[in-house]
C-alpha cells in the first residue's frame, strides 16, 4: 500500500500534467466541434484544431497512463497554472459567445444564412425578405433591368485595395451599417473580416450613400455601384476610428464610396463575419 | 477593465492561443521526434562544416520546412540539445517562420503577386538571421541555452525528458528501447514540451490582447505619413501584435496607408520577435544570447527598411 502511495506520488506531476492536457485537448476538440468555433476562428481551421486537440488527448493519455516519477518544481507549477489560467479564460470566452448566440441559429459555412429574424426587420422598399437557410445564391441578380454581381464587402475591398479596374460595376453586398461620430453623420457599411483569428480580424468598410431611411445597426443588402469620394470624404475615411468595443482593426476605403441603388434591411448573417474571399466569379458573396 | 473589454479580451486570447496551438504542438513533436530517435552523434558532423555552410544549411532548413514562429522555439532549442552548432539553428529559429513555403506564398497572395515584397520580406529576415548565426556560432550549447531550465522537471538532464533517471540517451530513449516504448517517449515528451512552450504562448498571447485592448487605434493614421515615424511604428506593432507569420501578409497588405517600407518592416519583424517570442527566448536562452535575439533583429530590420525607404527602393 505504501508501495504504490509512493509511486503515486512520485509520478503525480505527469499525471497531473496528462489531466490538464486532456482538459487542453477536449476544449480545443470540443469547440472545433461547436457552433461557436467561428467567434475564435476561420472555420476552414476547424479540422486543424479538431486534430491538434485529438493529438493532445493522446499525449495526455501517454502521461496519465504510463507516467514517469518526476519531482514537482516551480517551473512545472507555473506552466501548469498558465494553461489551467488559460483554460478558465478560454471557458469563460465560450460561455459568453454561447450565451450570445440565438438557440436556434446555426452555422452553415460561408453562406449559410440562417439566423432568425431580426424584429423590425423590413424591407425599405417593401421588399424585404429573408434569406432562405442555406438557399443557394446565383452569382448575379437582376432588378430593374440592371444585372447585379453578387459579392462580399471585403472582396470588393480587396480589389480597389489591390488597384484593379474590373471591380463590378453595379454589385449587391451585405453589410453593417453604422454612423460613427468620426464621419460626422455620415453613413459607414462594413463588415469584419477574419483570415485566421480575431486578432488578425480586420474591420473593412467603405462610406455609402443612398441609406438615409435605414437606423443606425441594421443590417442591410445594398444594390449599388461605386463613386469617387471628394476630397472631404478621403479626409474622413483616413480618420476611421474603431467603435468603443472594437476588437477589429478598422480600416475605411479611402477612395471611394458605395451609392445604393436599392436597399433591403436583412436579417443578421449567421455568421456575421466574412472568412472566404475570391479574386473573381463567382464570389464568396454573403 | 469592465466586462465587456473583459470579453472581447477573453476571445483574442482564446483564439490566438488556438490558431498557434497546433503549430506548437507541431514544433514540439518534431522536437520530441529528434529527441528519441536522431542519435546523439547525428548532428555533429554539421558542426565540422565551415560556418557559412552551416548558416546556408539553417536557412535551407527554413526554406523548405513548414514551420511558424510558434513552435520553432522548442524545435531549435533541442536542434541544439543535439548538437546542432548554433550557426545552423540560430539562422533557422528566426528565418524559418518566413522563408518557409505556406509563408511565402501568403504573402504574395496578400499583395497581389508582387515577387518584390516576397523577395524583401525573405532578404530582410534572412539578413539578421544570418548575422546572429555568424555572431553567436562561437557559442557552445551550454553558453547559449539557460542551464537553469525547468524544460519538464528539473532533471538536470540535458534530453528534456524531465525525470529522475540517470540514464545514457541511447538506452532511455533510444537505440536499446522497442519501437512502442520509443512512441511513448515521443508522446510523453510531446505533451510535456507543450506545456512547457504553452506558458509562453498563454502569456504572449494575454501581452498582445492586452495591447490590443488597450491601444486606441486612433495614433495609426498620423504615424502613417511620416517614413521615420511609420517604421518604428510598424515595428512596435508587429511586436505587440503577435500575429502568426502565415497570416500577417494580410493584415500587413490592408494597412495600405503605411509606406511599402514600413509594411516590411512589420512583416520582417514579427515572426522573428513578438510578445509570444520574447518570454521564450528570455527563459530559453542565456540572458546574453535573448538580448542579442531581441535586439539585432530590430536594429538590423530599422536600418535596413529606413534605407529602403529613403533610397526609393520600393515604394
Amino acid at each position: 500500500m505504501s508501495g504504490r502511495l509512493d509511486n503515486f506520488r512520485a509520478t503525480f506531476q505527469d499525471r497531473m500534467e496528462g489531466l490538464i492536457l486532456l482538459c487542453m485537448g477536449g476544449f480545443m476538440a470540443g469547440l472545433a466541434l461547436s457552433r461557436q468555433y467561428w467567434n475564435f476562428l476561420n472555420p476552414k481551421f476547424s479540422p486543424l484544431t479538431l486534430g491538434a486537440g485529438c493529438v493532445i488527448c493522446v499525449c495526455g493519455l501517454a502521461l496519465l497512463l504510463r507516467p514517469e516519477p518526476g519531482r514537482g518544481t516551480v517551473g512545472r507549477l507555473l506552466r501548469q497554472a498558465a494553461v489551467l489560467a488559460f483554460l478558465c479564460l478560454a471557458a469563460t470566452a465560450w460561455e459568453h459567445t454561447a450565451r450570445e448566440l440565438p438557440p436556434d441559429a446555426s452555422f452553415t459555412g460561408p453562406r449559410g444564412l440562417s439566423a432568425p429574424a431580426e424584429p423590425g426587420a423590413a424591407g425599405v422598399n417593401g421588399a424585404s425578405e429573408p434569406v432562405g437557410p442555406q438557399a443557394p445564391e446565383p452569382p448575379r441578380v437582376t432588378r430593374d433591368g440592371v444585372e447585379y454581381v453578387r459579392l462580399n464587402l471585403a472582396e470588393l475591398y480587396i480589389m480597389l485595395d489591390r488597384g484593379r479596374k474590373d471591380y463590378p460595376a453595379h454589385f449587391v453586398l451585405r453589410a453593417n451599417l453604422t454612423r460613427p461620430s468620426w464621419l460626422g453623420g455620415g453613413t459607414l457599411v462594413s463588415r469584419i473580416a477574419v483570415v485566421c483569428c480575431l486578432a488578425d480580424s480586420l474591420n473593412l468598410g467603405f462610406q455609402a450613400q443612398g441609406l438615409d431611411k435605414i437606423r443606425d445597426g441594421k443590417w442591410v443588402e445594398i444594390y449599388g455601384h461605386l463613386a469617387p469620394l471628394d476630397a472631404a470624404g478621403r479626409k474622413k475615411s483616413k480618420s476611421a476610428q474603431p467603435d468603443e468595443r472594437e476588437l477589429s482593426l478598422r480600416v475605411v476605403n479611402p477612395a471611394q464610396r458605395i451609392v445604393a441603388e436599392h436597399v433591403e434591411v436583412i436579417p443578421t448573417p449567421d455568421p456575421p463575419f466574412l472568412f472566404e474571399f475570391r479574386e473573381k466569379e463567382p464570389f464568396a458573396g454573403q | 477593465m469592465d466586462q465587456s473589454t473583459f470579453q472581447i479580451f477573453a476571445s483574442i486570447v482564446t483564439s490566438i492561443v488556438l490558431e498557434a496551438a497546433p503549430f506548437l504542438l507541431l514544433g514540439s513533436f518534431l522536437s520530441s521526434l529528434i529527441a528519441v530517435f536522431a542519435g546523439d552523434k547525428a548532428f555533429l558532423r554539421m558542426a565540422e562544416k565551415p560556418l557559412p555552410v552551416q548558416i546556408i544549411l539553417g536557412l535551407a532548413a527554413g526554406l523548405v520546412l513548414p514551420t511558424c514562429e510558434c513552435g520553432i522555439v522548442p524545435v531549435a532549442r533541442r536542434l541544439l540539445r543535439k548538437g546542432v552548432p548554433a550557426g545552423a539553428a540560430v539562422p533557422f529559429m528566426l528565418a524559418g517562420p518566413v522563408i518557409n513555403p505556406v509563408s511565402l506564398a501568403a504573402t504574395w497572395v496578400a499583395f497581389q503577386g508582387d515577387w518584390r515584397m516576397v523577395a524583401w520580406r525573405a532578404a530582410l529576415v534572412m539578413i539578421p538571421a544570418a548575422a546572429l548565426g555568424w555572431i553567436l556560432a562561437a557559442g557552445k550549447t551550454t553558453e547559449l541555452l539557460r542551464p537553469t531550465l525547468e524544460m519538464a522537471g528539473d532533471s538536470g538532464c540535458a534530453c528534456g525528458c524531465g525525470h529522475d533517471h540517470a540514464h545514457g540517451h541511447g538506452q532511455e530513449h533510444g537505440n536499446g528501447r522497442s519501437v512502442a516504448a520509443r512512441l511513448f517517449d515521443v508522446l510523453r515528451l510531446t505533451g510535456r514540451e507543450f506545456l512547457d512552450m504553452g506558458r509562453f504562448l498563454v502569456f504572449g498571447s494575454a501581452a498582445a490582447a492586452l495591447c490590443k485592448v488597450l491601444l486606441p487605434q486612433a495614433w495609426l493614421a498620423p504615424l502613417s505619413a511620416n517614413l521615420w515615424l511609420a517604421v518604428p511604428a510598424m515595428l512596435l506593432l508587429a511586436v505587440l501584435m503577435s500575429i502568426c507569420s502565415e497570416a500577417d501578409a494580410f493584415v500587413a497588405a490592408s494597412l495600405s496607408m503605411f509606406p511599402r517600407p514600413a509594411l516590411l518592416a512589420f512583416l520582417a519583424l514579427g515572426p522573428m520577435l513578438d510578445l509570444k517570442l520574447l518570454p521564450a527566448f528570455l527563459t530559453v536562452f542565456r540572458r546574453r544570447v535573448a538580448w542579442l535575439l531581441i535586439c539585432v533583429p530590430a536594429l538590423i530590420v530599422y536600418a535596413l527598411c529606413m534605407s529602403l525607404g529613403l533610397v526609393g527602393a520600393i515604394r
